[in-house]
């Protein structure tokens, strides 16, 4: 077995008539993190929606982690406690308090009893700085304050990889930074992490590679400067004036 | 998933139905149900302490004694009747109902127990003294009988409107409020009115002369009609059977009957009056009512939250079930879904149901599509990117939505609960066509012997908002408890 944590091939994901993904190849390293930009409608959540079989693939291969997602032989949801997900509108359970967030799955799945998963839950609020909020409902909370939980919520499962679904770009400007500093605080400790994202400071600071994908296709890809500052292809050259332009 | 819920199913209804068949009493003697009518006087009507009296009662439980057989008695309404025998639902009918070439080819007849004639009853206060002078008017007759046949017979060579009800007493009141000219009715039925007080008069001779006879479905119980012609016969032969037509056709009968009759109006004209003399009627009326309002709500929930589950379960051929489900039975009326589980599905399955499950499958059915509906609606309110993040976190489908969807969908779904607790509360009053003595049914028999529709359907409406007041009260009461 090699080193490698996300390994996909040929990955076609079709919604009806729409060709959404049309033969992805895509391959992540243990503590690689990989930024994936991308025009909108490329297909970037879906394609990181297919990692966790939150949709199913039309046909090509994935293997996490050694195990075959594709395959629904597979326990899906075995896998899926090993792949956490943070989405771009959050999702945190709006019936539970912060710390049930956190510790309902842990507790749910056999994983810690009440007690280790609150101590849990409180030792995460801490590292994303929001112990305070611990017996706060998610509906009192700011939009950088609730992705930051859900940081939380997904790293208390215990994942090997974490996937980012433009985790700040429903947030405030001054929100940001906050998020971003946890997830490079992350990056930091080795996490293994896939990003779809528009900031191209945290993609060049941060990940060891970005993926560009446009129409369904993995069209460039590299190191953040390779990419960045000498695109090859064309659209990744238009893409990218226009994100800086903004 | 699927069969587990199947079973969950058949053993709830298997439950409903061991319940409530183990209420049924067992005897040594076979005990015959027989079905009759609601209103029907002299033949069947019910007495001020709401016992069915008058001939036919009196002589199926004289012939009863007499050939040692026992008999529970079912005031169903004619039609009613007639149909749960045919259905097997009962084991025969005694209700002033007339021998027919039509009827053989369903019923066996017993031997006629009593001749009677089509006769024509106006409002003393109209000017129609015969049949030529119904042209362009509405006749009034009661479904079923002998009197219907006969006006739709007649009623092209004369050229009027046949208005159709299913009580006697809806008959006669709309001839005496005039929206009907006139009524047919059989003679023995009609002239004792008359004579009691009805207020309508006899203006025609009896013409379609037929016989009365007790009938059990064709070919079935024939040794119930065996004892019925044997103890018809006995009756007949010690003068017990001319006592009873006597009893209730005879000059004195009727005279004290009118007396009384009117003696009860004088102490019962006042809405106290008429509470306090049928306090007992109303009271288990209102018994009934709540015994079925609280059982359906139970199982309509129950029912309903499962096939509103089924409906969101990513399973095509689970969520096509739900659809169906939901499709059938919000579509159906509740009346005709009623009748169609109470005679119906004996007529399929050749065993009877008792009348109280068939209404609790009944309300169980159609307020559980209604209930299906809205939990499915519920759920499906509830943001996607919750299941989503739960699914994400690797918690199974059940975890996820018991934990996480359910919850949130509970409270969308709180208002319309309430509200269907109401619909199913008022629903209850349907099932007065199968026979049932709830609230409704209470208050149509209560008038088929006072003739006091207006004010007792004025009581029973008050009972009935009294009885959704108290249920709102508590639901509200509930839903503030989910909320905090
Ligand atoms: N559940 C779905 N059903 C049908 N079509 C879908 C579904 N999800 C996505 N699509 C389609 O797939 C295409 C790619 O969508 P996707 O969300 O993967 O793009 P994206 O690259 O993430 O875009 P954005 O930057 O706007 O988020 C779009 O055309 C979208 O309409
Ligand atoms: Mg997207």
């Amino acid at each position: 077995m090699t080193d490698l944590k996300v390994d996909v091939k040929n990955l076609v994901k079709n919604f009806g008539d729409n060709h959404v993904l049309k033969g992805i190849n895509f391959e992540v390293a243990n503590n690689e993190v990989v930024v994936l930009i991308g025009p909108s409608g490329s297909g970037k959540s879906t394609l990181l929606r297919c990692l966790n079989r939150l949709e199913d693939p039309t046909s090509g291969k994935i293997v996490i982690d050694g195990k075959d997602i594709s395959d629904s032989k597979t326990n899906i949801d075995q896998a899926r406690e090993n792949i956490g997900m943070v989405f771009q509108h959050f999702n945190l359970f709006n019936n539970l308090t912060v710390e049930q967030n956190i510790a309902l799955a842990p507790t749910e799945l056999g994983k810690a009893s009440k007690e280790e998963a609150a101590d849990q839950a409180k030792k995460l609020l801490e590292t994303v700085g929001l112990v305070d909020k611990y017996d706060a409902m998610p509906r009192s909370l700011s939009g950088g304050q609730k992705q930051r939980v859900a940081i939380a919520r997904a790293l208390a499962m215990k994942p090997d990889i974490m996937l980012f679904d433009e985790p700040t770009s429903a947030l405030d400007p001054e929100m940001v930074g906050d998020v971003l500093a946890v997830m490079k605080k992350l990056a930091k400790e080795g996490m293994t992490m896939v990003v779809v994202t528009h900031e191209m400071g945290f993609a060049k600071e941060v990940a060891d590679r970005v993926v560009f994908m446009a129409d369904g296709k993995v069209v460039e890809e590299g190191k953040p400067t390779d990419v960045f500052e000498h695109p090859q292809n064309d659209r990744t050259k238009a893409f990218l004036e226009k994100v800086i332009n903004v | 998933m699927k069969k587990r819920f199947a079973f969950f199913c058949l053993t709830v209804i298997a439950a409903v139905a061991f319940f409530f068949s183990g209420q049924a009493p067992v005897h040594a003697e076979k005990t015959y149900t027989i079905g009759t009518d609601v209103t029907f006087p002299p033949f069947v009507y019910a007495n001020s302490n709401n016992k069915y009296v008058g001939i036919d009662m009196e002589l199926i439980r004289s012939i009863a004694k007499e050939e040692g057989f026992k008999i529970k008695i079912k005031p169903l309404g004619f039609n009613a009747a007639v149909q749960s025998v045919s259905s097997g639902q009962t084991d025969g009918v005694i209700a002033g109902m007339t021998i027919t070439d039509e009827r053989k080819q369903t019923f066996d007849f017993s031997n006629p127990y009593y001749e009677s004639g089509i006769v024509m009853a106006v409002s003393p206060k109209s000017g129609i003294k015969g049949l030529q002078d119904l042209k362009g008017k509405k006749v009034a007759v009661k479904t079923g009988t002998q009197g219907a046949t006969y006006a739709n017979s007649i009623k092209k060579k004369y050229g009027f409107k046949v208005v159709t009800f299913d009580d006697s007493d809806n008959v006669y009141n709309d001839v005496k409020t005039g929206n009907s000219a006139a009524c047919f009715d059989d003679s023995a039925v009609l002239n004792y009115g008359v004579k009691t007080g009805l207020g309508l008069k006899v203006v025609t001779k009896p013409t379609d002369i037929g016989q009365y006879g007790f009938a059990v479905k064709k070919g079935q119980n024939q040794e119930l009609l065996k004892m019925f012609n044997k103890g018809l016969a006995k009756l007949k032969k010690n003068g017990k059977y001319n006592q009873i037509i006597k009893k209730y056709t005879g000059a004195a009968a009727t005279s004290s009957t009118k007396k009384s009759n009117n003696k009860k109006d004088a102490e019962s004209n006042t809405f106290i009056g008429l509470i306090k003399q049928n306090r007992q009627a109303i009271g288990s009326g209102i018994l009934e009512t709540l015994k079925l309002t609280v059982l359906s709500i139970i199982f309509a929930t129950i029912f309903g939250v499962l096939i509103g589950l089924l409906g969101v379960i990513p399973n095509k051929f689970a969520q096509g079930v739900s659809t169906v489900i939901i499709y059938i039975f919000r579509g159906l009326p509740l009346l005709v879904l009623a009748l169609f589980i109470y005679n119906g599905i004996p007529s399929l399955t050749g065993s009877k149901i008792p009348a109280f499950v068939a209404g609790i499958i009944t309300l169980t059915l159609n307020e559980g599509a209604y209930t299906a509906a809205f939990v499915k609606g519920g759920i499906e309110a509830v943001d996607s990117g919750q299941m989503e993040a739960a699914r994400s976190l690797g918690l199974p489908f059940r975890k996820a939505m018991s934990k996480i969807v359910l919850p949130q969908g509970i409270k969308i779904m709180v208002p319309s609960f309430i509200n269907q607790f109401i619909i199913t509360l008022k629903d209850t009053s349907i099932l007065s066509i199968i026979g049932i003595l709830e609230l409704t049914q209470t208050g149509k028999i209560i008038i088929a012997r006072n003739l006091q529709g207006f004010k007792v359907w004025t009581i029973v409406a008050v009972i009935y908002l009294l009885l959704i007041t108290i249920l709102t009260l508590l639901s509200k009461w509930v839903e503030r408890r989910i909320n905090d």
